[in-house]
C-alpha cells in the first residue's frame, strides 16, 4: 500500500468517501473492487492536475514579464498593440506555435529527435512536487528532496545533448555540448550550496527546511547565518543562472554564434516545449531558492506584534508566490544587465572561483554550526 | 482473480517487464546512442524497484549518478566520436556467441542458487525493515565498528581527492609549452 506522506484534508477526503461511494455497486462485484488502490489513483490524478496548473499557469505572466522588464530596461515600451499593454500577444503567439507544423529535419534521428523534447519537461515538473507553496499545498514531502531535485536536473542535460545530436545540425551539436559541459559544471556547485542549506537546516526535506525558518524575517538562512547566508544566495543566483541556461550565460543559445542553439531545428509545439520548459524551469528554481534561503511561505514578520498579526493573516502562498517572484524578477535584471562571457570564461569562472568559494562555505558553515554563529 | 494480488506485485510485474524490454533494446539497438538512451530506461526500471522497497535515498542515488553522471558522460564521449549514426557498432558473430553464453551461464548460476535457497524467497517479509532514511545513512556512514562504515567512507575520499588532484595536473598548462 503507498502511503501519503503529506496528510490532506483533500486527500484524506477522497481517501474516505470513495469506498462510501463504491459501496453501492451490486453485492456480487463488491469483493473484486480496490477501492484503496482507486483513492489512491485518484489522489495522484488530483496531484498530477494540480502539478500541470502550477506549472503552466505561472509561464504566460513570466514571459509577459520577460518583454516587459527587458523592453523597460533598454527604454522601449515592449508589446503594446494586442490588448491593454499588449497582454493578449502571448495568445496570438501561443495560436502561431500551435498552428505550426513539427517536422524532423532530412538524416534526423527520429526518434531521438521527438525525444528530447518530452525530457526536457521531467526535471521542471518533477521539482515542483517536491515544493512546499503553503502549509498543505505540497504534492509529497520527501525526505530526500535535495537529492531528488538534482536527480531529476539530469534529465535536462540529456535532453540538451539529445535534442542538439538528434537534429543534424553541426550547430546545434556544438552548442549541445557547450551547454552540456556548462551544466554538468554548474550542476556541482548548484549541488553545494544546497547542501549547505541542508547542513544547516539539518534535514533534506524541504518541508522541514521551510519549518527551520519559521519566526521574523531574520531567521530566514539568507539573514539567519550572519554573511554566510547572503554569499550563498548570490553564489546560488550565478550558478542556478548558468544552470538554467539563461543569458548572460547563454552560451548554448548564442544566436550571433550558433543561429539559436540545440533547439534550432525545432519548430511549432516541439520548440513550444524547450521554451516552456526554459520558463517552468525559470519558476521552480525561484521556488527552490525561496524555500531554501527567503523562508518559504513564511510571513516576513518584523517582531511587532500589530503589524505582525496583520501579515500573518495574508495567506502563505501569496508570500511564496511573491517571494518567487521577485526571485524571477532578479533572474531577469541579471539577463539584461550582464555580458555574455566566452566559453573559456564561463568554465574558469566555475572551476576557478565558484568550486573553490564553494568548499570554503561549507567548511564555513561547520565552523558557524560548531560556534553557534548562527542566530537563535 | 487479478484484484486479489496485492497491487504492489502489479505494479512490479510492469516494471519487471520495461526493464527487461529496455535491457534488451540496449544491447540490440544498432544506433550506440540509442542503446544509452534505453540504458537510462534500465536505470529509472532500478530506481522505481528501489522507491517500491522504500529505499528512497537509494533511488535518488541511481538516478542522479548513473542518469544525471555516468550516462551523460557516456554520451558526451559518444558525441565526441566520429562516424555516429552510421552502422559501425556491428560485432562480429564470434563475440555474439561468446556473449550468449556469458549471459545464459550467469541465468543458471542465479537459478542454481535461488532454487537451492528457495527459503529465502519465501521468508521475505519476516526480515525486519532496516531505516533506509538519509540521517540513517549519513550516521552509518560516520560512526565506526560494529555497523559503521567510517574507515571504508574515508578511504574512497582520499581516493577521490587523489582523483581530483590527477585531473588537476592532467589539465595544467605546462609553463614551457606556452613559451
Amino acid at each position: 500500500m503507498i502511503l501519503p506522506s503529506v496528510t490532506h484534508p483533500i486527500g484524506d477526503f477522497v481517501r474516505e468517501n470513495v469506498p462510501n461511494i463504491l459501496g453501492y455497486l451490486p453485492e456480487f462485484i463488491q469483493p473484486y473492487i480496490p477501492s484503496a488502490e482507486i483513492a489512491t489513483f485518484i489522489n495522484i490524478n488530483i496531484c498530477m492536475v494540480a502539478i500541470a496548473i502550477i506549472g503552466i499557469a505561472p509561464v504566460p505572466v513570466l514571459i509577459y514579464m520577460e518583454r516587459k522588464v527587458c523592453a523597460h530596461i533598454q527604454c522601449r515600451l515592449g508589446p503594446m498593440r494586442l490588448g491593454p499593454h499588449g497582454v493578449l500577444q502571448l495568445v496570438a503567439d501561443i495560436a502561431k506555435l500551435l498552428f505550426k507544423e513539427v517536422y524532423a529535419p532530412i538524416g534526423a534521428d527520429k526518434f531521438l529527435f521527438y525525444l528530447a523534447p518530452i525530457f526536457v519537461l521531467t526535471a521542471p515538473f518533477l521539482n515542483l512536487c517536491v515544493i512546499p507553496f503553503d502549509k498543505n499545498l505540497q504534492v509529497a514531502d520527501l525526505s530526500v528532496a535535495i537529492p531528488f531535485i538534482l536527480a531529476m536536473n539530469g534529465f535536462g542535460i540529456l535532453s540538451t545533448l539529445l535534442g542538439g545530436w538528434a537534429s543534424n545540425n553541426k550547430y546545434s551539436l556544438i552548442s549541445s555540448l557547450r551547454s552540456g559541459a556548462q551544466i554538468i559544471s554548474y550542476e556541482i556547485s548548484f549541488a553545494m550550496i544546497l547542501l549547505l542549506v541542508v547542513m544547516l537546516a539539518g534535514s533534506a526535506s524541504l518541508g522541514e527546511i521551510t519549518a527551520s525558518q519559521s519566526g521574523h524575517f531574520w531567521d530566514w538562512w539568507i539573514f539567519k547565518a550572519p554573511g554566510l547566508g547572503i554569499l550563498a544566495f548570490l553564489m546560488f543566483l550565478v550558478s542556478s543562472t548558468a544552470e538554467l541556461n539563461r543569458a548572460p550565460f547563454d552560451i548554448a543559445e548564442a544566436e550571433q554564434e550558433l543561429t539559436g542553439g540545440f533547439h534550432t531545428e525545432y519548430n511549432g509545439m516541439a520548440f513550444a516545449m524547450f521554451y516552456l520548459a526554459e520558463y517552468i524551469n525559470l519558476f521552480t528554481t525561484s521556488c527552490i531558492a525561496t524555500v531554501c534561503f527567503l523562508g518559504g511561505y513564511h510571513a516576513p514578520t518584523i517582531g511587532i506584534l500589530a503589524i505582525d498579526n496583520i501579515l500573518n493573516y495574508v495567506p502563505g502562498i501569496v508570500w511564496f508566490l511573491g517571494k518567487a517572484f521577485f526571485v524571477v524578477w532578479i533572474y531577469m535584471m541579471f539577463r539584461w544587465t550582464f555580458v555574455r562571457p566566452r566559453v573559456d570564461q564561463l568554465m574558469a569562472l566555475e572551476w576557478k572561483f565558484l568550486l573553490p568559494a564553494n568548499l570554503l562555505l561549507l567548511i564555513l558553515g561547520v565552523v558557524f554550526l560548531a560556534f553557534g554563529w548562527i542566530l537563535p | 482473480m487479478i484484484f486479489n494480488i496485492p497491487f504492489s506485485d502489479i505494479l512490479f510485474y510492469i516494471v519487471a517487464v520495461f526493464m527487461i524490454f529496455a535491457a534488451l533494446l540496449a544491447v540490440v539497438s544498432k544506433n550506440i546512442l540509442r542503446n544509452a538512451i534505453f540504458l537510462i530506461a534500465t536505470f529509472i526500471g532500478t530506481a522505481v524497484l528501489y522507491l517500491m522497497l522504500q529505499a528512497e535515498f537509494m533511488a535518488m542515488a541511481q538516478i542522479m549518478l548513473y542518469v544525471g553522471g555516468v550516462v551523460v558522460f557516456i554520451i558526451f564521449a559518444i558525441l565526441l566520436t566520429s562516424r555516429l549514426g552510421e552502422d559501425y557498432l556491428s560485432t562480429p558473430k564470434s563475440q555474439k556467441i561468446g556473449a550468449l553464453f556469458l549471459a545464459m551461464t550467469f541465468l543458471a548460476i542465479t537459478l542454481n542458487f535461488l532454487i537451492q535457497n528457495s527459503n529465502l524467497l519465501k521468508n521475505v517479509s519476516n526480515a525486519t525493515p532496516a531505516d533506509s532514511s538519509l540521517s540513517a545513512y549519513g550516521i552509518r556512514l560516520l560512526s565506526y565498528a560494529p555497523d559503521g562504515f567510517l574507515l571504508p567512507f574515508e578511504i574512497i575520499s582520499i581516493l577521490l581527492f587523489m582523483t581530483l588532484v590527477i585531473a588537476i595536473t592532467i589539465a595544467k598548462k605546462d609553463d614551457k609549452e606556452e613559451k
